[in-house]
């Protein structure tokens, strides 16, 4: 069965795409400027799905798919955390769950200077920033914001850290502040880091606090707000009973 | 006894013949303790017969048809090179041609950022410059270290000849910073070489 390209965008939007899927044909919309984002290509004149998602547009003219997957494709601009892998000359190795391992420049920290270098062993927790991603490329990356300041990049100590899907951690940090989250800091104090490439970070002075907020966030991956709340209840209920 | 046509190999270190009755050419050599001519490389031997006005009658023995007869860049030669990967201060790349000769083994060249393009030389950006599969034309710097050659790109008409864009389709040069591609009318940003007068 012949799949016919939509004249009018807005048929498939906010629906599961998959790829070969034809989104729009370049013929009927004339001078006209598309921006695409991820999960898209131009094929001659039709912009054809290259991964399974929801397709999404903002006015007037943003397209992008939406899915969420354990793998992680490095961009400019992502939080990310990483595992520092092995220390060279000018750069660190970080494993940032992507295709290819990430070099960490020594000198990319808030007045960073060959006398300050940080020492950081193999396996340090670090949270970076991407600059740059091109593909074929070992993505680089950066422990300051893009104005040069520190901006809470840097070593995370202690905590407890877990891995997660890709569209769990965007939810985390999605504003207005996501349901469980929201839920949790009510009741406990902690202190979180996400990483848009699918690890978390908790940390709290107890571990059992450690253990309730990552099961929580685990398990809520697939509830809605509704239920993702009634959940947190129960969770906090047994800590209660427990301590 | 050797038969007409028959050609004999023969490896490095066999002996070819006296000094007193051949001259050394090209793969072999004279060793001068028993003046003796030896092989130093392995291929064929083949005996050239002297050019009959020269005081020297004898003939000179050389080895051919070994692989090295193929072309090896030099220092100063323009080569004709695919880069297979690119990275933030170089892209290394495997050379194919030198001049108008294809080379037979595999040699590896390395385009260092300083060496990409003659003016703002520490501002360049590898991944403007090239993607891997593209082709380049170069001119060998030097010999390089035990890994590579070095090329450089560094003047018009050297840089990117042919290259691929995103979508399978060769680009067309437009200027010596884009190229662009025919089926999408993207523009992808290259070190483009200028091609013709």
């Amino acid at each position: 069965m012949e799949n016919k390209p939509s004249g009018s965008p807005t048929s498939l939007v906010d629906q599961l795409v998959v790829p070969g899927d034809v989104v729009l044909d370049l013929n009927s919309m004339t001078n006209q400027t598309i921006k695409l984002g991820g999960g898209l290509r131009q094929d001659c004149d039709a912009i054809a799905v290259t991964k399974a998602g929801k397709l999404r547009c903002t006015k007037p003219n943003k397209y992008w798919v939406e899915s969420s997957q354990k793998r992680y494709e490095p961009h400019p601009g992502d939080s990310v955390l990483g595992i520092v892998v092995d220390s060279k000359a000018d750069n660190f190795l970080v494993d940032i769950k992507g295709p290819a391992l990430a070099y960490l420049p020594v000198l990319a920290f808030e007045g960073g200077t060959r006398r300050n270098i940080p020492k950081f062993e193999v396996g340090t927790l670090i949270y970076v920033r991407v600059v740059k991603a091109n593909p074929g490329m070992n993505p680089e990356l950066s422990c300051t914001d893009a104005s040069g300041k520190a901006a809470e990049f840097g070593q995370l100590k202690d905590g407890y850290m877990f891995e997660s899907s890709t569209g769990l951690s965007r939810t985390l940090l999605s504003s207005p502040t996501c349901p469980v989250l929201d839920a949790l800091g009510k009741k406990l104090s902690f202190e979180i880091a996400v990483g848009l490439n699918g690890r978390v970070w908790v940390n709290a002075t107890s571990p059992s606090t450690v253990i309730v907020v990552a099961n929580a966030i685990m398990n809520s991956e697939s509830l809605s707000a509704v239920q993702q709340r009634i959940m947190v209840e129960k969770l906090l209920q047994n800590l209660k009973l427990s301590t | 006894m050797k038969e007409e046509g028959e050609r004999e190999v023969v490896t490095p270190g066999e002996v070819l013949g006296k000094a007193s009755d051949v001259r050394a050419g090209r793969g072999a050599y004279l060793a001068p303790h028993n003046n003796l001519v030896y092989a130093s490389l392995t291929g064929f031997r083949r005996a050239l017969s002297p050019s009959p006005d020269s005081p020297d009658q004898r003939p000179t023995v050389e080895i051919t048809d070994h692989k090295a007869h193929g072309a090896v860049p030099e220092p100063g030669s323009i080569v004709i090179a695919r880069v297979t990967k690119v990275m933030a201060k170089m892209a290394s790349a495997d050379i194919m041609c030198v001049g108008p000769k294809s080379v037979r083994e595999k040699f590896s060249g390395i385009i260092r950022q300083q060496d990409v393009r003659a003016t703002e030389i520490d501002k360049v950006d590898m991944h403007l410059s090239f993607r891997p599969g593209d082709i380049v034309k170069a001119i060998v710097l030097s010999l390089g270290d035990a890994r590579a050659y070095y090329l450089s790109t560094a003047k018009n008409e050297l840089g990117v000849v042919s290259a691929e864009s995103t979508a399978g389709a060769t680009m067309v040069p437009i200027s010596w910073t884009e190229m662009q591609c025919p089926l999408t009318a993207q523009i992808e940003h290259r070190k483009v070489a200028k091609i013709g007068g």
